[in-house]
């Protein structure tokens, strides 16, 4: 039996971004923010996403939560995100 | 206190520096009353104890580190030392409501302290190097030697390594001066402050020496009966004129592989050990690695440190396997603190703190989230546990205001450096972690960021997988091209958090598993972080998908911060099912075991889940009218393994019995209660709700028919005496020896009173010092270093140290209105 062996890579590259339909499920907050077409479609929906998502405990977590893991805490509800998700749908994948 | 080594230490060093070189020395007893006395130290030699003697002054100061300060009217401090686990002022115990840190550090306060240490190294050879380790200190520090600085850290726990040499009276008495930092909200959880872990000297040869931690081993193949190691030694300095030995010896002393070559700056060697004793959780075998370097006979330095032979491997069609053999990581995450002792790293609490852990089937732990002390990766090599040893809680963006990630990105290739080098030979160590639930890691930054940390890593040790503990969400979609990916991963569709990674963790992602192995069947992965709730859950997804490695529950053991985040408590009907713990909730009250080191409900349930017990029993706690239980995430129902609810009679009450069985029935005083078969939708759980009467409550459980377990709780009578049960009645006198003295409230025929709260003092008489006492009460009630405490759940704990010197030790408990007890302990 051989010992694996996880060798360094030789340099950073950035990588390349592979264009994916979004959800409220898998994306997360920050990712969806970062598009604006697609924040506005959350801000159609939920016109008062930004002040929920604001205070200092959430902020540092938009990165790694997903609007859908917020419903836990009651700051969205499921019925919200949904009509999100059918729109975020339609607009197809995004780089 | 003597020093000792052993002859073959003492025989091979006597030619190496001049007539001053016997390793047995006279120090002072090494109690904190002789801390102003000059000590001679070892003159050779690496890895000498230093942590007797020093003097310590809480509070700011300027120019504290001069020489000709008079320390005298310091407190005497022995090492190690946590200020934030002393009493306060206005506080209860070490919690002050108004700190700070609130529920993050439970309450407690930091500050700024000073540590000096006064010593003369007499007899060292003129031109030697002396350097001196911390083993960690939180938080920020500088380090003066008569006066001058020699340098400053700023994270809290890493080994920090100087050197004494310039500034050195090698003739007179020399001041050593620790400057320690703890402001801010800065961490998440209880840190601890001060020189919390052990320090040590290297009195070093002038020229070629071993580089501190420049050696490396590795095993890299098993087959046909023997263990090719390879091993890497990097010499400051190196004189190609002298010969680099390098040996293993088994635990006998037997040597069992040899390899030696001539002295260069780095030196590759291959150890061949035939059949060798392979190291694994279940048989924990340790060699003893030893690299000398010589000129002719004579030893010039020599670095001894233990090596365990092993081979794990993960891969996603077959787990984790050890040495060939699959095994799947039963896990939990710990804090650094050792309860009561707040964050003090005496090796013989980490000791107890991985055998309680082991004990209850635990095989893993994970570091979470900081670099561990030496002392618990030495314990978990000898005693047999898998760790995950973990970077940063955070890197470029800040989870507290003042905490590491505004020196992140200066320092962190310093800390990956010392975690990594300080580690990589301890067997134990399975998986590095470059961070968990990490801000902004998904970002282009934080995917940079998660590159460099990783490569780092690899840079320092290729022979293990680099995870990370990942929450919510993975991240965009992304490819890495081949310049920058990891081996066979270049051009791969994966996640912007697992694109670097090795070995992803989930923390809490229990749905997503098997949903992400459908387009990810490359990956294997465990859950970093777990609800306690879950454990059924995890264990039937341990038992149905190989590339899922195991779970890490939060936490194995309760811990002081966080505090009440996994509280139970009673809450008014028709209220939302939410409560936010504060004040006086001091500890996080999630762990599988307590604080003091006993089960907990969950614990019980751990045990039938992991095949310890076929059958355990839990009593929820009596529920005013009213009210409903509202457990936190992190929490579990407040059980009690106790038939004893005064004052309930008549009220329903909840029983679960939690079994691997197929059939479990409940009786009361000898009536059947119910019965139930147990088919796997019950997750081995059944809940019965009955009238609570005083007496026999039995519950029995059955597998294909043969009764596979049998429990029986008892009403107790009435506080009748205490009881004292050393862990141990004879012990080291070392001033690292603890000694563990669990006390218990007891009814007349000794059965304890589960629920028990009540005053306990303490008297002790010999060589022994109290450095902690009291319960596992998630709340604040009191000191932790007075000889007055109160119990909790019936129990208590009282933690000797041994002052240095041998002799009897007796310590009588007593209690208002108890038959007081006593018991004895030999130190020698």
């Amino acid at each position: 039996m051989d010992a694996p062996v996880y060798p360094p890579a030789a340099r950073f590259v950035a990588p390349e971004i592979v264009a994916r339909r979004m959800t409220t499920a898998d994306t997360s907050i920050a990712e969806l923010k970062s598009h604006p077409q697609v924040w506005a479609i959350v801000l159609s929906e939920i016109p008062a996403m930004d002040a929920r998502i604001g205070n200092d405990m959430i902020k540092p977590h938009l990165g790694n939560f997903s609007l859908r893991s917020l419903t836990t805490f009651g700051i969205v509800k499921s019925a919200e995100l949904d009509k999100v998700d059918v729109k975020l749908a339609a607009l197809g994948e995004v780089k | 206190m003597t020093i000792e080594t052993s002859r073959r230490d003492a025989l091979a060093l006597t030619g190496t520096f001049t007539a001053a070189t016997a390793l047995t020395l006279a120090l002072p007893a090494g109690r904190a009353a002789a801390a102003t006395v000059t000590a001679p130290l070892p003159t050779s030699g690496r890895d000498q104890p230093f942590d007797t003697g020093w003097r310590f002054r809480k509070g700011e100061g300027a120019g504290l580190e001069a020489t000709t300060l008079d320390d005298s009217g310091w407190r005497a401090v022995d090492l190690p030392h946590d200020w934030s686990i002393e009493d306060v002022p206005g506080g209860v115990g070490p919690f002050d409501r108004t700190a700070i840190g609130k529920t993050a550090t439970g309450f407690t306060t930091g500050g700024e302290g000073w540590y000096r240490k006064r010593f003369r190294l007499a007899g060292i050879a003129p031109d030697a190097r002396v350097e001196i380790l911390f083993d960690g200190i939180y938080c920020d520090s500088e380090i003066w030697l008569n006066g001058h600085s020699l340098g400053a850290n700023v994270h809290g726990y890493i080994p920090v390594a100087v050197d004494l040499t310039p500034h050195l009276d090698r003739t007179g008495d020399n001041v050593l001066a620790v400057r320690v930092r703890n402001i801010g909200r800065n961490s998440r959880w209880y840190s601890g402050s001060g020189l919390y872990r052990q320090v040590t000297l290297d009195v070093l040869p002038p020229a070629t020496r071993i580089t501190r931690w420049g050696v490396g081993a590795w095993t890299r193949r098993l087959a046909k009966g023997r263990a090719e190691i390879a091993v890497s030694t990097q010499l400051d300095n190196a004189d190609a004129a002298l010969t680099l030995v390098t040996c293993l010896r088994d635990a006998s002393g037997k040597v069992v592989a040899e390899a030696s070559a001539p002295a260069s700056a780095t030196v590759e060697q291959t150890l061949s050990v035939r059949a060798p004793r392979l190291w694994s959780p279940e048989s924990p075998a340790l060699y003893s690695l030893e690299t000398e370097v010589r000129r002719g006979a004579t030893i010039l330095d020599r670095l001894t440190q233990s090596y365990g032979i092993r081979i794990v491997t993960f891969d996603p069609h077959r787990g984790v396997a050890i040495n060939g053999a699959s095994t799947k990581l039963r896990g939990g995450c710990i804090h650094h603190d050792n309860g009561l002792l707040g964050a003090c790293a005496y090796p013989d609490a980490d000791d107890r703190r991985i055998r309680l852990l082991k004990a209850r089937g635990f095989n893993a732990i994970r570091s979470s989230h900081n670099p561990t002390s030496r002392s618990l990766r030495d314990a978990c090599d000898r005693i047999g546990m898998l760790l995950i040893d973990e970077a940063f809680d955070m890197w470029h963006v800040p989870k507290e205001k003042e905490d590491y990630s505004h020196q992140f990105p200066t320092d962190w290739e310093r800390v990956v450096r010392a975690m990594v080098l300080s580690a990589r030979n301890n067997p134990s160590v399975i998986l590095w972690s470059i961070g968990n639930e990490i801000p902004s890691r998904s970002t282009a930054e934080g995917v940079e960021w998660s590159w460099k940390l990783a490569n780092a890593v690899k840079r320092l040790d290729q022979s293990r997988p680099v995870t990370a503990g990942l929450n919510g969400v993975l991240g965009p979609v992304q490819k890495a091209g081949t310049d920058t990916a990891r081996p066979g991963h270049a051009g791969k569709a994966d996640n912007a958090s697992t694109l670097f990674l090795d070995v992803p963790g989930y923390n809490y992602r229990i749905d997503d598993i098997e949903v992400e192995h459908g387009p990810h069947p490359e990956r294997i992965v465990y859950a970093s972080e777990t609800f306690p709730r879950d454990v059924f859950d995890y264990k039937a997804l341990m038992d149905r998908a190989p590339y899922f490695a195991g779970e890490f529950v939060w936490t194995a053991m309760d811990y002081l911060g966080e505090a009440g985040i996994g509280a139970a408590v009673n809450l008014k009907k028709g209220r939302p099912a939410f409560y936010m713990a504060g004040y006086p909730w001091v500890n996080a009250w999630c762990g599988d075991i307590d604080l003091i080191g006993e089960q907990k409900a969950q614990s019980y349930a751990r045990d039938v889940a992991w095949g310890l017990s076929g059958l355990e029993i839990g009593v929820q706690r009596p529920v005013p009218d009213g009210m409903f239980e509202n457990i936190a995430l992190w929490g579990w129902s407040d059980e009690l393994q106790s038939w004893t609810w005064p004052g309930s009679e008549g009220q329903a009450i909840a029983v679960r019995l939690y079994s691997s069985g197929d059939k479990v029935e409940l009786r009361l005083n000898d009536a059947v209660i119910g019965s139930k078969t147990l088919t796997a939708k019950d997750k081995m759980t059944a809940e019965f709700t009955l009238p609570y009467a005083p007496g026999r409550l039995e519950a029995v459980a059955w597998k294909g028919g043969k009764q596979i377990g049998l429990r029986v709780l008892e009403t107790v009578a009435a506080p009748a005496k205490l009881r004292l049960r050393p862990e141990s009645t004879s012990g080291r006198k070392d001033r690292d020896a603890l000694t563990y003295i669990p006390i218990a409230i007891v009814d007349a025929q000794g059965r304890l009173i589960p629920d028990d709260k009540r005053r306990i003092t303490l008297t002790i008489d010999g060589p022994a010092d109290l450095v902690a006492f009291g319960s596992a009460n998630p709340q604040a009630v009191g000191s932790f270093q007075s000889k007055d405490a109160e119990s909790f759940h019936g129990r208590a704990v009282a933690i000797l140290r041994s002052q240095g010197t041998a002799g009897t030790v007796r310590i009588t408990a007593r209690s208002e209105g108890l038959e007081s007890a006593s018991a004895v302990v030999t130190l020698g």
